[in-house]
C-alpha cells in the first residue's frame, strides 16, 4: 500500500479510529459487490454506525443483545470441558478416532492477546509437522482485503488425522426437523468460506497445498428446540468462487478512488450537510438486502426513494430501462409514450394495470 | 447482640490477620517459642470466628441496620456478611470453590465449579463473582505471601507456563497437576466425570442436579450414555482415560522442570508474555 493511498484513505476517514474488516463485513461485500460507496468506506475503515448517526440516519437497533448472548452461551456450551460436546459430534460425523482429542486454545499467547503475536502462534501450531493437533480454538488468520491485512477469527478449526483441516463454525440459529433458515445458512457458509480462503493462504505460506483445507465446513447449530448441538456439512465451493472474484476486484481500491473527488472526506467532525454532499458523490447501489448488512442502508434507501431499484432486484430487472416509479406508473396508465427501449416493460406494465383495474374496479 | 455478628467477624479477622503478621515476623526472626504461642492464640481466634459465623442470621430489621453499617466495610467483610443469605451459603466463595475443586481433583472452569457445588453442596454460586476471584487471590498473595492455607490460582499452560483463561486450581496441588497440555482438557473432563460419578455413588440420595450433571458427563463419553449406573460411567471414562493419560502426563512432567526457575508468584499465578517490540509480520 502506497503512502499516498494511505493518506487519502486517512483523509476520507478523518480523525476517528480505523475500523477493520471482519468475516461479517467481507461476506457482506459479496451480497452487493457493485456498491462503490460501501467499498470505499470499508477500505477507509469508516465507522459506519457513527457516520449514519451523524447524517441523521441512526440505526434504530443494532444486532440484538439477546441474539449475541444466546450465540455466546451456545458457543460456550459446545466448547465446555475441552469441547466435550463437539468431540462427541465429530466422532459421530467425521469418524474422529478416540485418541484424537487434543485441544489448543489460541485465544492468547502466554496471557497476551496481541493479534500479530496470535497470528504467528497460529501459523506455528497449524503448520507443525510432528504431533499435529486436533482442535484449535479461535485461531488468528489474516486475509488481504483491498490491499490491507485483516485479522479473522473462526470459532474453531478441527484437524483430521488424514491431514485435512475443517473449519467449524458454531451458530446459534436452530435447525428444526433438519431444516434451517436459508438466509442464515447462506450467511454462515459465506463467512466460513472467508475462513477457508484465509486458512489456505496461511498454509500456502508454508508450501502446504490448498486441498489440505476441506471445501466442506462443519456447521454446529442447536437441534430443534433444544440446546443439543447438531453438526451439518456445508459445501462452500460456490461461495469460495464468488469470494475469490470479489477479493480480486477489491485488490486495488485505486481505481474506485479515481472516480470520486480528490478532496472527499467523510469525517464525522465535519458538518452533516457537507458529509452528505460528499457521500452523494460516491456511487451507491442500494438494494433492500442492504438493510441487513450495511449500517448506512437507510441513508441510501432515502436517497433512491421513488426509483424502481429501491424495490429490489426482481422489480429492477423486470423494469430494466424504467428508472423511476413515477415513469412506471405513467407508462402503465398510458399517459407517457414509451421510449423504444421501454416498449417491452410498458407492455407488461399495461397488462398489470388492466388486471388491477379488472379486479379492483372503481376502487383502484 | 445478634447484629454484632458482622462486626465481631470483622474484628476477629483483623486480629487473626494481625496474629499471622506477627507469626511471620517471629518465624523470620527464628523465635520458635513466640511462633507457638501466637499459633495457639490464632487457633482460639479461629474457633471464635467460626462460632460467630455460624450464629443464626439477624432478623430483617437488624439486618437492614447491619447493611447500612456495612456500606463502609472492606470487600472481604461484606462478602462474609453477604454470605449469610440462606444456610447453605454461609461459606465464603473461595471455600465453596475449594470444596468443588477438591471433589473434582482437576483444574476446572467456573461453569463446572458452579454446577458441582450446586449438585453436591446445595448452594448456588453466582458466576459473576468469579471475575475478581483470582485477582483478589493474587493481590492477597503478593501483599502477604503464604498467609492463607491455600490460594485459588489459574492452571498453567505446559508450553509457556502462562495462566490458562478461566481454569481454576488450588495452590496446594502438586505443580504437575496444575499444568495443562493439549490432551489435558479431555483428561480433566474424564477425571471429573469419574469423580462426579463416584460422588453420586457415595451419596445415599443424590440431588436431581447431581444426577443431571452426571448425565451430562455420561452423554459425552463413549459408552457412558448406555452405562445406566455411576459405576458404569466410571468404567466408561476410565476406558477412554487410559488412551490419553500417559501421553498427557509425559507432556506435563516435561514442563515441571521449567517451573523451577519461576518466582513464587509466577509459580502460582503464571507468567505473562509481553511483546517487547511489535514486529511486522502478517504473512
Amino acid at each position: 500500500m502506497t503512502d499516498g493511498l494511505d493518506e487519502r484513505l486517512r483523509r476520507i476517514r478523518g480523525d476517528s479510529p480505523e475500523k477493520r474488516h471482519n468475516a461479517r463485513t467481507i461476506s457482506a461485500l459479496t451480497s452487493n459487490p457493485g456498491c462503490n460507496r460501501r467499498a470505499i468506506m470499508d477500505a477507509a475503515g469508516i465507522d459506519k454506525p457513527t457516520l449514519a448517526q451523524h447524517i441523521g440516519f441512526p440505526l434504530p437497533f443494532g444486532q440484538s443483545q439477546f441474539a449475541i448472548v444466546r450465540g455466546n452461551i451456545f458457543e460456550a456450551q459446545v466448547k465446555a470441558d475441552g469441547c466435550a460436546e463437539l468431540i462427541t459430534l465429530l466422532r459421530e460425523h467425521l469418524k474422529l478416532s478416540l485418541p484424537e482429542v487434543s485441544y489448543e486454545d489460541l485465544n492468547e499467547v502466554g496471557g497476551n492477546d496481541d493479534n500479530r503475536l496470535r497470528h504467528r502462534d497460529t501459523r506455528t501450531r497449524l503448520c507443525r509437522q510432528e504431533e499435529p493437533g486436533t482442535l484449535f480454538d479461535h485461531p488468528m488468520l489474516t486475509l488481504t482485503v483491498a490491499g490491507r491485512d485483516v485479522f479473522l477469527e473462526p470459532d474453531l478449526i478441527c484437524f483430521q488425522i488424514k491431514g485435512k483441516y475443517h473449519i467449524v463454525e458454531i451458530k446459534s440459529f436452530a435447525v428444526i426437523d433438519g431444516q434451517a433458515d436459508g438466509s442464515k445458512v447462506a450467511a454462515a457458509a459465506i463467512q466460513s468460506a472467508v475462513y477457508v480462503i484465509a486458512l489456505r493462504n496461511l498454509l500456502a505460506s508454508r508450501s502446504i497445498p490448498a486441498d489440505a483445507v476441506s471445501d466442506d465446513v462443519i456447521l454446529v447449530t442447536p437441534k430443534d428446540f433444544s440446546n443439543r448441538p447438531v453438526a451439518t456439512f456445508v459445501d462452500v465451493r460456490k461461495q469460495l468462487t464468488v469470494l475469490r472474484r470479489q477479493l480480486s476486484r477489491l485488490t486495488s481500491i485505486d481505481a474506485l478512488l479515481s472516480l470520486v473527488p480528490e478532496r472527499l472526506s467523510l469525517d464525522v467532525a465535519r458538518p452533516a450537510a457537507a458529509v452528505v454532499e460528499d457521500l452523494r458523490s460516491i456511487e451507491a447501489r442500494y438494494m433492500p438486502e442492504c438493510l441487513n448488512t450495511c449500517e448506512l442502508a437507510r441513508f441510501c434507501r432515502h436517497e433512491c426513494r421513488g426509483t424502481t431499484r429501491a424495490m429490489g432486484r426482481d422489480v429492477a430487472e423486470e423494469l430494466g430501462s424504467v428508472e423511476t416509479v413515477d415513469t412506471a406508473l405513467q407508462l402503465a396508465r398510458g399517459t407517457l409514450p414509451p421510449a423504444p427501449e421501454q416498449v417491452e416493460a410498458t407492455r407488461m406494465l399495461r397488462l398489470a394495470w388492466s388486471m388491477r383495474q379488472e379486479s379492483l374496479g372503481s376502487a383502484a | 447482640m445478634v447484629c454484632g455478628v458482622d462486626l465481631s467477624i470483622e474484628e476477629l479477622e483483623r486480629r487473626m490477620d494481625d496474629l499471622r503478621d506477627r507469626m511471620r515476623q517471629a518465624g523470620a526472626d527464628g523465635d520458635q517459642a513466640l511462633v507457638r504461642e501466637l499459633s495457639a492464640q490464632l487457633r482460639t481466634e479461629q474457633r471464635a470466628w467460626e462460632r460467630a459465623l455460624l450464629k443464626p442470621p439477624a432478623p430483617p430489621e437488624q439486618r437492614r441496620r447491619a447493611a447500612k453499617r456495612q456500606a463502609g466495610l472492606p470487600e472481604r467483610a461484606k462478602d462474609l456478611a453477604g454470605s449469610q443469605e440462606g444456610a447453605a451459603s454461609l461459606v465464603p466463595l473461595r471455600e465453596q470453590v475449594h470444596h468443588a475443586l477438591t471433589l473434582l481433583t482437576v483444574p476446572a472452569a467456573p461453569r463446572l465449579i458452579t454446577a458441582v457445588h450446586t449438585a453436591f453442596f446445595g448452594a448456588t454460586i453466582h458466576s459473576s463473582r468469579f471475575t475478581s476471584l483470582t485477582r483478589d487471590e493474587k493481590r492477597s498473595f503478593e501483599s502477604s505471601p503464604y498467609a492463607r492455607p491455600y490460594y485459588l490460582c489459574p492452571a498453567l499452560t505446559a508450553d509457556r507456563l502462562a495462566p490458562v483463561r478461566g481454569l481454576l486450581s488450588i495452590s496446594t496441588w502438586p505443580i504437575v497437576e496444575r499444568l495443562v497440555g493439549p490432551l489435558s482438557p479431555r483428561v480433566h473432563f474424564l477425571t471429573a466425570a469419574m469423580r462426579v460419578a463416584e460422588a453420586v455413588d457415595r451419596t445415599e440420595q443424590p440431588r436431581p442436579e447431581a444426577r443431571r450433571l452426571l448425565m451430562r458427563f455420561a452423554a459425552n463419553i463413549p459408552g457412558g450414555a448406555d452405562a445406566g449406573t455411576p459405576q458404569g460411567v466410571v468404567a466408561a471414562a476410565r476406558a477412554e482415560l487410559v488412551i490419553h493419560e500417559d501421553a498427557d502426563r509425559e507432556t506435563r512432567e516435561a514442563a515441571v522442570d521449567r517451573t523451577g526457575t519461576l518466582t513464587d508468584v509466577q509459580r502460582l499465578f503464571g507468567v505473562r508474555l509481553d511483546v517487547i517490540e511489535a514486529e511486522e509480520d502478517a504473512g
